[in-house]
């Protein structure tokens, strides 16, 4: 078996095809799913510290407000003496294909969200009780 | 159905656990480079019961556990082992006392259990689909979509930003539900798109407030490439708006769930 790097439809690049995930991939997936040995067996976590990161839940707050107002305004700054938004967005549509919009802006700005995970040293047992999740669906 | 909580008592002195990694087929056999958790990686070694299996390791448990590369380390292996088999991945950090804790404790007891699982499985695997809005595009989008939104914007031009925080959180705000609506609605596209390859398919939670879509699927190993094709359709529809990417093939970590946590 055989992992492509890019999609079987050579879609030139239109779907990133990472051959691993990256940490704050593996953070999504590891940490809060999966089995969870404690509902099985109660002699699990012997003795042994396990760092934990906080899950992280995107929670629109002021801050979030903030940023977003001031992308608004950066935007306006690069695109001004263009003429009007509605004509601004058409160009953006026709130009989408050409365009390589993914720049540095964007690589930074994920990096900033990224950040957000941090670890956290926790007591190590307790409070890994097991968060129920959606039952297996089946067709 | 649990085991004896007491029976840890004997075994206080020990210093090493046993890291559980998840449960597969007892046919399962371990590759000789697979790294396990721990600094140094401790070795993966495979503990059988009857049809079923744990792939763990020797862990200290002087250390703490839980660093990027342990982190990394309990996915691969993990990722590694469902290409070829069926794997029911367990939580990071499930630790037991030995090997033989494992099989008397946790494979023997749910047998059955876990077998049928497994055989439910069957060759289907987990891929993550990813979604992120390229931000001068979506706000572009958003600007043209929302009057309101619009109208702020004309308004907070050339003034001085301690004079307008309260304007510019009113803006933010909206900009932010729209976002989310727009989320709401290229998820569901994703999931029409994608859900008919798929045995199922979940929405997980947006992790960072530009995110498009954050899909799970439970997937053939055998249709990846079908999968592949129409995620790059939706790539060449969204180019310059939305950058997806695609994870997997994965163990089914949102796809499994402990019956016997019903209790």
């Amino acid at each position: 078996m055989t992992v492509a790097t890019q999609g079987a439809g050579g879609g030139g690049g239109a779907v990133d095809r990472p051959s691993g995930s990256s940490l704050a991939d593996v953070i999504d997936t590891i940490l809060d799913k999966g089995l969870v040995i404690d509902a099985y067996v109660r002699v699990s976590l012997v003795g042994i510290e396990v760092l934990t990161i906080d899950a992280r839940i995107v929670i629109a707050s002021v801050d979030t407000y903030l940023r977003f107002a001031e992308a608004v305004n950066r935007l306006d700054l690069e695109e001004k003496g263009q003429g009007g938004l509605p004509n601004l967005v058409g160009q953006m549509q026709e130009g989408g294909a050409k365009k390589k919009t993914k720049g540095a802006a964007q690589g930074a700005l994920e990096s900033a969200g990224e950040k957000v995970r941090e670890f956290v040293g926790d007591g190590g047992d307790s409070d890994r009780a097991p968060r129920r999740r959606r039952p297996r669906e089946e067709e | 159905m649990s085991a004896p909580t007491d029976s840890e008592t004997p075994e206080q002195q020990v210093s090493t656990g046993c890291y559980v990694y998840g449960i597969a087929p007892a046919d399962l056999e371990a590759t000789s480079d697979a790294r396990g958790v721990g600094d140094p990686p401790g070795k993966v070694s495979i503990v059988r019961h009857d049809q079923i299996a744990a792939l763990v390791s020797d862990i200290d448990l002087g250390g703490p556990l839980g660093t990027p590369e342990d982190l990394l380390a309990h996915q691969q292996l993990l990722d590694a082992a469902a290409s070829e088999v069926p794997v029911l991945p367990m939580r990071f950090g499930a630790v037991m006392t030995d090997p033989e804790a494992v099989k008397e404790e946790l494979l023997a007891p749910h047998h059955d259990e876990f077998l049928a699982a497994l055989n439910e499985l069957g060759g289907r695997v987990e891929y993550v689909v990813k979604g992120r809005y390229v931000e001068e595009a979506i706000l572009s989008e958003v600007l043209s979509e929302v009057p309101t939104a619009q109208e702020l914007r004309q308004q907070l031009i050339g003034q001085p930003e301690d004079a307008t925080r309260n304007l510019r959180i009113q803006l933010g705000e909206i900009i932010n539900q729209a976002i989310t609506a727009k989320r709401d609605a290229d998820t569901a596209k994703v999931v029409e798109a994608l859900s008919q390859f798929a045995a199922a398919t979940a929405v997980r939670e947006p992790t960072h407030e530009q995110d498009a879509a954050h899909v799970v699927l439970l997937a053939e190993l055998g249709r990846q490439g079908e999968l592949e094709q129409a995620l790059a359709e939706l790539g060449r529809e969204w180019e310059g708006r939305v950058n997806l990417r695609l994870l997997g093939p994965l163990a089914p970590y949102d796809f499994v769930v402990a019956e016997a946590a019903q209790q």
